[in-house]
């Protein structure tokens, strides 16, 4: 038979490095192929490779058959492939047609025919069951639609082959459940869908075939339908891990956060958190879960002294913060794990080392009067590269080089090692590979164990369910629930997570 | 992932060789060379005497001594650069620190070796309350230092000679000028070379200090931190503003502490308007650029461009090729070096699948 897509022998090089190992991939039309693999197993550059913006050392390209040599996206996007990317890029002030229509647009007499390209993404978007107003301007929609509008982008382009990088990560449940429908229309309608993931409860919900990338070779092709979870797991890490586990009970001992009526103005002038109140006790982890952008990120910022408060009051440790800078707050005990390792968790341009130092550099035990003790500070780096089983070439190279695993557990380490009262993670795992999560995992629970208190904002359920002891919902900057893990389903917290619970509460 | 080379010093030469600073060097000589042949010149004996006029007798000197403004002016904005702020003030926190340090030597009666420091002393103040405006523009203002900084060149300009013109002048000679400095005043010279400014040792000493705080100080740390990611800096606990502040009071302290040598220890009086001609202000931007705002490598990237502008002069002298041929070498290292970079960053960007992309969730 032909294949819709075909990759043979891909191999890919960086100094030091086989991102690519002789990869090959066959791909049926009208089927929905997922490709799992841990970060830093080699999925971002195969696809990068297959979608043309860089070419392989070695290999070859088919599509239907024919071999296929692209330079470009562009070149790419004209035989057929279209790739929805983890960040959309749309313009957030344009209408969804004007986004989909964007340097192909119908045209009538030199000019830009608007009514005719909304009525094509129209036709479009019933024809594939994707609910879009076309009209809508983008920057006013939920994050669920804007994927949908990415999607119609590459179906105006004419894709067969649609590549989805980790579509779920945004999404709700109920999003998902949506964009699991898309997907599975598409396919009907004779469409390819490439579906890159890692999580294995996606893998068996939507996929037909499913191959495995570890250490950037392909080491499995399986049919969906006569493996499981376990066996995938098995080929991805090459051992077998056990992610659901639960928290042991024990007794929440005293207070460490006291969150009482805090209240963020946001960038428009409307409360991003309105009248939030919650406490931490130490030896337990709260999890935060809502839909991102419903004030987490908000709360976080203001809790860590990066954000001001118009209102409320915060003690940690029976200590008023309310007013403290981050560095104050540091002092007085707070950890915190941001959301976005790349921008703010760590510094690229600088060394492993200088990472490892950040936020805790003016700890006496490394620096006397302003001065570092520079062996001081290269034990300190050795010995936590060392316990957290951080992969890097040296403690002094830069930290770009690392995979985004490694890179966190640069964040978790420097956090985790001042034995802080109190640990802020945000978004901990997000992005990251199975062994991984399982790492900071642990960690989180090893410090729990350890008395900590934890505040964790999370938007996997699943994470939430496995480790909190308590789960607060955010919706709208409220904080709408307070449920025991141990008797609460995913469909509910669901249901709080976006707002539902308010209308059954009205009817 | 990262594995190191293996053969080190192997990978350090061959590092020096695609160097874009080495390509730069060669390709600017040969463009020079270039010029001056078809221009009817004879390039090799134009090269020999701007070597020779740049590093032999007078002209050692020569070179040694205008290193001097343009290193201390590039270590001053390669200190801002580095934490992430454009200083463009060098110039008006040199010029207006200049006067106040000549004021000192001037009217401030007492033996040289207190006069000296204190005039140098006084530049210093003068130059960081100079660049202190800016600084507090941008904490309380919000005013972006890139413009003010600049602006205030202006003001310090027309400060300066308001003063020179209506309160300081010297009515004895016809220049628009401050009286000379007094002998004992005077910055001293080594007995080196025939005859090196002490400011040089300052300069050096200055490198080193420098040096010292990047390599191994909190301040150096948090001011490099806060320059690479600003967001992390400000998650790190480290207090920007209060940075920005101190970062300014010492890049406007090396800018007085430059005027005041460049009137005490070589022009003898503060005439209007002659400080900025030089341009060392923007020379030493220059430098700091190529240099990667670090200290050692601008102290030798500021060597190497002060002996082309004082070997470029020779050249004029003895070989009959106009000394702007120097100019055309020194921009065409620059733009070289500035491509080359561009270069090799868009390489890098390319080979390397971006992490950050799998991070970024949510940007519309």
């Amino acid at each position: 038979m032909t294949f819709e897509l075909e990759l043979r022998g891909i191999t890919k090089r960086y100094p030091g490095v086989l991102a690519n190992d002789a990869v090959d991939l066959a791909v049926r039309p009208a089927e929905i192929h997922a490709i799992v693999g841990e970060n830093g197993a080699g999925k971002t550059t195969l696809m990068s490779l297959l979608y043309g913006l860089f070419p392989p050392d070695e290999g070859e390209i088919f599509i239907r058959g024919e071999r296929v040599e692209f330079s470009s996206a562009l070149e790419a996007i004209a035989a057929g492939l279209g790739m929805v990317h983890q960040s959309f890029k749309l313009f957030p002030t344009l209408s969804v047609a004007d986004n989909v229509v964007f340097r192909q647009e119908p045209r009538r007499r030199g000019l830009i025919d608007r009514a005719a390209s909304v009525a094509r993404v129209r036709e479009l978007a019933d024809r594939y069951g994707l609910a879009v107003d076309p009209e809508a301007v983008v920057e006013d929609l939920p994050v669920g639609v804007l994927q949908r509008v990415e999607i119609l982008k590459a179906l105006y382009r004419d894709a067969n082959v649609l590549i989805l990088d980790e579509p779920t990560a945004v999404l709700t449940p109920q999003e998902r459940d949506k964009l699991f429908e898309v997907i599975r229309r598409l396919r009907d309608a004779g469409g390819t869908i490439l579906f890159i993931t890692h999580k294995l409860g996606e893998v068996m919900a939507i996929s037909d075939r499913v191959t495995v990338l570890r250490n950037g070779r392909a080491v499995a092709d399986l049919v969906t339908a006569e493996t499981d979870p376990a066996e995938i797991t098995l080929h991805m890490t090459g051992r077998a891990v056990d992610l659901d586990r639960r928290a042991p009970e024990h007794e929440p001992a005293q207070v460490v956060l006291k969150v009482d009526s805090l209240t963020v103005i946001g960038e428009h002038g409307r409360p991003a958190v309105a009248d939030a109140s919650f406490e931490v006790r130490s030896g337990e982890i709260v999890g935060i879960a809502g839909v991102a952008g419903n004030g987490q990120s908000e709360l976080i910022e203001a809790l860590c002294g990066l954000r001001e408060t118009d209102g409320g009051a915060v003690s940690l440790v029976g200590m008023e913060i309310t007013g403290a800078d981050v560095a104050g707050r540091r002092s007085a005990g707070l950890a915190y794990i941001p959301e976005d390792r790349y921008a703010v968790g760590t510094i690229r341009q600088a060394s492993v080392s200088e990472n490892l130092l950040l936020g805790h550099h003016r700890n006496p035990s490394i620096q006397h009067r302003g001065w570092f003790d520079r062996q001081a500070v290269a034990r300190l780096a050795r010995r936590l590269v060392e316990v957290f089983d951080i992969k890097a070439g040296s403690v002094s190279g830069p930290v770009s080089t690392l995979s985004g695993g490694n890179l966190q557990k640069v964040v978790v380490a420097r956090e985790m090692e001042q034995g802080t009262p109190l640990l802020i993670a945000e978004q901990p795992t997000r992005g990251l590979d199975i062994g991984a999560i399982e790492f900071v995992h642990g960690q989180l629970v090893r410090f729990r164990d350890q008395g900590g208190a934890v505040l964790m904002v999370s938007a996997e359920l699943s994470e939430i369910l496995a480790l909190s002891t308590r789960i607060l919902v955010m919706f709208e900057g409220r904080i709408v629930a307070d449920l025991d893990p141990s008797k609460v389903a995913e469909p509910e917290i669901g249901l709080y997570m976006t707002g539902a619970h308010l209308e059954k509460a009205v009817a | 992932m990262l594995r190191r080379f293996p053969d080190f010093l192997g990978d350090m030469s061959r590092r020096a060789l695609v160097s874009p600073v080495t390509f730069s060097l060669f390709f600017a000589f040969a463009l020079a060379g270039a010029i001056v042949a078809v221009t009817g010149g004879d390039p090799l004996a134009a090269g020999e005497e701007m070597v020779t006029g740049a590093v032999t007798g007078s002209g050692l000197r020569n070179t040694l001594g205008r290193a001097v403004p343009i290193v201390g002016m590039a270590l001053a904005v390669s200190i801002a650069f580095r934490s992430g702020i454009i200083n463009l003030g060098g110039e008006g926190q040199m010029v207006i620190g200049g006067l106040a340090g000549t004021m000192v030597a001037i009217y401030v009666p007492g033996p040289g070796y207190l006069i000296v420091p204190l005039a140098m002393l006084a530049g210093a103040v003068v130059g960081a309350v100079w660049g202190l405006l800016p600084a507090y523009g941008q904490t309380w203002l919000r005013l972006p230092i890139l413009i003010t900084s600049l602006l205030l060149n202006y003001v310090a300009r027309a400060v300066t000679g308001y003063l020179v013109r209506f309160h300081l002048l010297d009515d004895a000679v016809t220049l628009t000028s401050t009286r000379q400095v007094p002998e004992a005043a005077r910055m001293p010279k080594m007995p080196v070379f025939g005859g090196v400014s002490l400011s040089l040792i300052l300069v050096m000493v200055l490198v080193a200090l420098l040096w010292m705080v990047y390599t191994r100080s909190v301040a150096g740390y948090e001011s490099q931190m806060t320059g690479f990611n600003m967001r992390s800096a400000r998650y790190g606990g480290i207090d920007v503003e209060q940075r920005t502040v101190q970062v300014m009071v010492v890049a406007g302290a090396i800018g007085g502490l430059i005027g005041t040598h460049l009137i005490i220890g070589e022009a003898l009086r503060f005439i209007d308007g002659e400080l900025v001609l030089a341009g060392f202000a923007w020379t030493g931007l220059l430098v700091s650029l190529l240099a990667v705002n670090r200290p050692i490598p601008i102290f030798i990237t500021g060597l190497f461009f002060s002996g082309l502008q004082i070997g470029g002069l020779a050249m004029q002298r003895n070989a009959g090729v106009s000394w702007r041929l120097s100019q055309v070498l020194q921009a065409v290292v620059i733009v070289a070096v500035a491509c080359r970079l561009s270069v090799w960053r868009s390489e890098r960007r390319r080979a390397e699948p971006s992490e950050a992309d799998a991070a970024g969730v949510g940007e519309v």
